[in-house]
């Protein structure tokens, strides 16, 4: 591989991350070890989940920030329907999960709906539909906390292989899944089509409308499966369940390569970019690091991702 | 001083005024002083509209205050429906826009129960509601120069909560469970709130008398679970088996502590919190939590909304009270593993019932500035 300016920016994300794990096990050799690792992939499961669904409407050149209300919405609906069918994995409580996955994907597919046949920019509609999911969620809750006790369901947190819990395994599959959709389906092909460029992808005979609403309920698919990890990791749902998943996935979609206008970067960047991010959340506490200056220092970081990870000669401006 | 209760008496025969110029309502109102024969001065108000103006009913603990707020309206005989739910969404001018609207609605014949919001709003909003001829008490918002016995009857009291000597307590038992010796960590509110800075003053304060253990780091978590789950996987990392006490600033925050842990298999560590949430109660009865503390802000949101109303048609007559009942302390119940199952009988499967007119009896003493 030539040292090309193309290559240095399509790996510079990996490179950022390789210089931020290089930088935090300098200062405390703590943060290598195999523990603190499984910590920082436990930290990265929901939110990569949010990524890879978010990735695939941004390549297509829109966005969506409906993200929190979807979490929150799918996580409560998920803990209900577990426990109303048993409330144990073993006693027929696994019909949640392709439930709630049915749930995430006619979310999204509404969110899908309200933008193209409204005509509402998604910016907006996914916004929206956003609040509409947490207002939902706080519906059906009342305000209250749903708890799922069942241990056999819990063994996505605690059981371990090779010193990873048993998400973080599912989760990598998950990725595998997203990627081979990108790559090797023709929807994946055709984000990319309408991303790069909506009019001639139109020209070409691809039913634009028909794509961004297959985006977006697929998108929902991977919320719902997020809802359903972050339901596992702390064993409980409530309506503020999704709350933050909206920065810290558009964060490292962008800190990851994805461009926001659209056709450039994939998957892969997003998986890179949520690692960068909880690099930086978990390396600030480990190297000890005083609480006022985290935030900052993360937003510094942020920055300077995004400058060594795009290729801003390709833009004429930033909008 | 005279000329202050010059004004008032000047003031409060312009409103009488206007509302005798009203119509049927305005009589109603001014034959009122006249059957209790104390002359201007009392402004007593007959069936005052009653309501309740918060930031939103989403969490558990503002749906608490509400619902003690309906409490008290169905027992004077209303219906829940005839108190007006001001919702400020989290919004100063909102909450201020909207007493604005609900005093010109109601003629100043209304009492409020309010949360400002934020502390520089209490005082357009009680000037307002003065200068209307309503009766308003507060809950957790208002300045320190801001005092309800300058106004008169109309701003009836306020109430808050301190939270560093209960912090201070739940310290103390999770001390004595560690043996009286080892390291704490404090997973904190938001940084710059109130309760997230008293909560942390108490844990400090209970450290003083624990020379043995040591306060390895205190951080914020923002009150969110997943923010606690994250922090306490990365404490882990820091500080590893030198972590042998948990102090958390709410139970929410806890919640996240417990789940982090289980995620290494670590069951049996000292953790405290805060808030008496239900399933924060039951996690006490498990013994998966050694304390937390009840605020009751059921109790909080009936006997405000009560306060205004019984100021209002001449219960009592505000500024007769000594300043201990215009500016106190709601009540703090500590919830240990000794106690919890009784709490959760007393409190939580039962609704306790109130009596609306003890307006003093479970609150803890007048306001200190510091």
């Amino acid at each position: 591989m030539k040292l090309t300016r193309e290559n240095i920016i399509r790996w510079a994300p990996a490179l950022v991350l390789l210089g931020l794990v290089v930088l935090f096990a300098a200062i405390n050799p703590a943060f290598l070890s195999q523990r603190n690792l499984a910590r920082i992939a436990l930290a990265s499961t929901p939110p990569m989940m949010v990524a890879l669904g978010v990735t695939f409407i941004i390549v297509m050149g829109s966005i969506d920030l409906s993200m929190e209300g979807a979490v929150s919405l799918c996580a409560v609906l998920f803990c209900l329907m577990f426990l109303k069918l048993g409330g144990s994995l073993g006693a027929g409580a696994w019909l949640a999960i392709p439930a709630i996955l049915l749930c995430g994907a006619f979310f999204g597919w509404l969110t899908g709906m309200v933008h193209v046949r409204l005509q509402i920019p998604s910016f907006m509609a996914s916004l929206a539909m956003g609040f509409v999911g947490t207002g939902a969620a706080v519906l059906v809750t009342g305000g209250d906390i749903v708890r799922i006790d069942d241990d056999v369901f819990r063994a996505l947190l605690t059981w371990r292989i090779l010193g990873f819990p048993l998400m973080v395994h599912i989760a990598a599959l998950l990725v595998l899944l997203a990627w081979f959709i990108q790559n090797h389906t023709t929807l994946g092909r055709n984000f990319y089509a309408v991303g790069g460029g909506e009019e001639l992808a139109h020209a070409s005979g691809v039913n634009v409308h028909r794509v961004r609403l297959a985006g977006f309920a697929l998108a929902g698919v991977f919320y719902a499966v997020a809802a359903i990890f972050q339901v596992a990791r702390l064993g409980q749902a409530e309506s503020v369940t999704g709350a933050n998943l909206m920065f810290v996935a558009i964060t490292s979609v962008v800190v990851g390569g994805v461009a926001l206008w659209g056709g450039i970067g994939g998957v892969l960047n997003a998986v890179v970019g949520v690692l960068i991010v909880n690099v930086i959340g978990n390396g600030m506490v480990v190297i000890g690091l005083p609480s006022y200056l985290q935030d900052g220092l993360l937003g510094v970081l942020v920055i300077v991702a995004v400058v060594l990870s795009t290729d801003r000669r390709l833009v004429s401006f930033a909008k | 001083m005279s000329t202050f209760i010059k004004d008032y008496i000047d003031r409060e025969v312009i409103t009488r005024r206007k509302l005798l110029l009203a119509g049927a309502a305005g009589m109603a109102t001014l034959a009122v002083p006249a059957v209790f024969g104390r002359g201007q001065a009392r402004a007593a108000l007959t069936d005052p509209a009653i309501a309740w103006s918060y930031r939103d009913r989403a969490s558990a603990y503002w749906n608490a205050v509400v619902s003690g707020g309906e409490a008290f309206v169905e027992s004077i005989g209303r219906s829940k429906s005839d108190m007006v739910n001001l919702i400020s969404e989290g919004s100063s001018e909102k909450s201020l826009s909207d007493i604005k609207a609900f005093l010109s609605k109601t003629g100043g014949n209304c009492a409020i129960a309010c949360d400002p919001n934020d502390s520089p709003n209490a005082r357009p909003i009680v000037e307002a509601v003065q200068a209307a001829g309503g009766y308003i008490s507060t809950i957790w918002n208002k300045t320190d120069d801001l005092h309800p016995w300058d106004f008169g009857d109309n701003y009836v009291s306020h109430m808050t909560w301190s939270d560093e000597q209960p912090s201070e307590q739940t310290a103390r038992i999770l001390f004595e469970a560690m043996g009286g010796k080892g390291g704490v960590v404090h997973l904190g509110g938001i940084a710059a709130n109130n309760p997230a800075v008293e909560r942390l003053a108490g844990l400090q304060n209970a450290l003083k008398d624990f020379p043995d253990i040591e306060l390895l780091d205190a951080q914020p978590a923002d009150w969110d679970t997943t923010k606690a789950a994250e922090l306490m996987s990365s404490f882990l990392t820091r500080y590893g088996d030198r972590i042998t006490g948990v102090h958390c600033a709410a139970d929410n925050i806890a919640y996240g502590v417990i789940e982090a842990l289980r995620a290494e298999g670590i069951t049996d560590m000292p953790i405290v919190a805060y808030d008496g949430n239900p399933e924060a109660v039951k996690l006490v009865m498990d013994g998966q939590l050694l304390a937390t503390v009840f605020t009751n802000p059921y109790w909080g949101g009936g006997i405000s909304a009560a306060l205004a109303y019984h100021a209002a048609i001449g219960t009592f007559k505000p500024s007769e009270e000594p300043h201990e009942h215009r500016e106190f302390y709601g009540p703090t119940v500590l919830i240990t593993q000794k106690d919890a199952a009784e709490f959760k009988a007393q409190y939580l499967d039962a609704t306790p019932e109130y009596d609306w007119t003890d307006f003093w009896g479970p609150s803890n003493g007048q306001i200190q500035y510091r």
